[in-house]
């Protein structure tokens, strides 16, 4: 076997350190293009601090934000799965992580909020497994996405009457949440949504949507590339800016994931992600070799 | 729209002088508080335990930082703020025990806008992400107290040199941007959906 547990481990703590060090690429593209395009003077001297902050992290090779986040990694797999036990070794990898200065330890029981001081913890970090039938190679992406930003996020179970002309009632709810969220998710963010299913179904959604998908892609749903767009280009036009103190950018992009649902409900899920998209994953096959997903230069 | 640097203890005429938009840097010592840190405030203030610190003039800043330890003494890694409003049913207290600036982002509510003007206090916005950069304000960890509470919710007690920039967000007028901006956005998206 040529993925050992001694080769996984090296390889994941490895990319835990460059996840947490830096932004994914198509993050870093978006916001040199926004800093481009901002008119507003403050927003413009906001966005230069977080590019400059970007390269001062890789230089020095310390965390770009003293917040970890929460920790999720998406797993996929086809009919051969032969692996150690990956659970453990992620984990693992995230406490030595944490204990060598990378990552804040910052989990804690939910109720008695008492921190477990090395980012271990119950279900930490979550895993979303998906099985893929054919599929030859085991994918794998980290994701820790801030949790200031989950502040903002919001969950409802709209219905056929609440959806309206065009969807309206539906974008309205994106951008009413966005207005209401304002400068709590660390934005310029991106936007996950998730409808359809029931309520576990449109969070998960909408967690992944936002954290596996590049933010440039174009999604291959024509309807939902349109709804993409066009909620992306309105809530930039709301003016809440980088750092949410105003300006041309506050949003990087939108992306949406859908399932069925039943005839009854609509569920919705609003899911935000701070601008720092701390992500990065690869894919390894049974012939021992690897394929770096989201690798920056 | 001044560049100002602010030197603790702060003193109720210079906060009151910043204005929306200012932009502001900070040398002394600043204090940093979150979530657990304001429960512990209160649970002292009700026990009537004496603080660890002094809070008259103070700066609170709204972080947890990443740190690590060299021969006994903490070292900062980096550090950057959290999201402010989670600290929103504290802002009587933080008002009469004297503080005078928060630094956070994403802003507070009204209560503490209200507290602000009638107090004399102002609060910062700072570059969300940008821990390390931030950090290059902060010369050293002078102490750490409450460390109990875990290393995101001990308090903090930085020493720090031109620490910033940060851009004033709520004044001690009761202006605020944040509730600005969202008057506006209310009044754009009421004109997206006019049939509504």
């Amino acid at each position: 076997m040529y993925w050992d547990e001694h080769r996984l481990y090296s390889e994941i703590y490895d990319l835990v350190v460059d996840v947490c060090t830096g932004v994914s690429p198509d993050c870093l593209v978006l916001m040199r293009q926004a800093l481009e395009r901002e008119t507003n003077q403050t927003a413009r001297s906001l966005l230069q601090a977080m590019l400059e902050n970007v390269e001062l992290a890789g230089k020095l090779r310390k965390p770009i934000c003293q917040s970890p986040g929460f920790p999720t990694v998406y797993i996929s797999f086809g009919d051969k799965f032969e692996l150690p036990n990956i659970k453990d070794i992620w984990s693992r990898a995230i406490t030595d992580a944490t204990m060598d200065g990378f990552l804040r330890p910052s989990m804690v029981h939910p109720l008695t909020r008492k921190n477990s001081g090395d980012n271990s913890g119950i279900d930490v970090p979550n895993f979303e497994f998906d099985y893929v039938p054919g599929q030859d190679f085991i994918e794998m992406i980290i994701s820790f996405k801030g949790c200031g930003a989950e502040l903002g996020n919001r969950m409802k179970i709209m219905t056929t009457a609440m959806l309206g002309k065009n969807y309206a009632g539906f974008k309205r709810l994106v951008l009413e949440t966005v207005k209401d969220a304002g400068g709590k998710p660390c934005p310029p963010f991106a936007v996950g949504i998730g409808v359809g299913g029931q309520m576990d179904v449109a969070a998960k959604l909408s967690r992944r949507a936002v954290s596996t998908r590049d933010w440039r892609d174009v999604n291959p749903d024509p309807m939902l590339q349109d709804l993409e767009e066009e909620l992306l280009e309105r809530i930039n036009l709301l003016s809440i800016g980088p750092a949410g103190i105003g300006g041309d950018t506050t949003a990087l992009a939108v992306k949406i994931g859908l399932s069925f649902t039943h005839t009854a409900i609509l569920p919705v899920a609003i899911n935000f992600h701070c601008w720092p998209a701390r992500r990065g994953g690869f894919r390894i096959y049974p012939d021992g070799s690897k394929e770096v997903l989201f690798g920056r230069e | 729209m001044a560049k100002v640097t602010l030197h603790t203890p702060v003193s109720e005429e210079d906060v009151r002088k910043l204005e929306i938009g200012d932009v502001v840097y900070i040398t002394g010592t600043i204090y940093t508080s979150r979530d657990m840190g304001h429960l512990r405030i209160r649970q002292a203030l009700d026990e009537e335990e004496t603080l660890p610190v002094d809070f008259k003039g103070s700066v609170i800043f709204h972080a947890g930082p990443v740190v690590k330890k060299h021969d006994d003494k903490w070292k900062l890694v980096v550090i950057g703020p959290t999201t402010s409003i989670r600290m929103e049913p504290y802002a009587d207290m933080i008002a009469n025990l004297g503080v005078r600036v928060i630094i956070g982002k994403g802003g507070m509510a009204e209560r503490s806008s209200q507290t602000f003007q009638k107090y004399g206090m102002v609060y910062l916005q700072a570059a969300p992400g940008c821990a390390v950069k931030l950090a290059g304000g902060v010369e050293e960890v002078e102490s750490v107290h409450w460390i109990e509470l875990g290393i995101p919710e001990a308090l903090w007690v930085l020493k720090v040199k031109e620490f910033g920039p940060l851009v004033v967000a709520m004044d001690s007028k009761g202006r605020s941007t944040y509730r600005d901006l969202k008057e506006q956005a209310e009044a754009k998206i009421a004109a997206m959906f006019p049939e509504d």
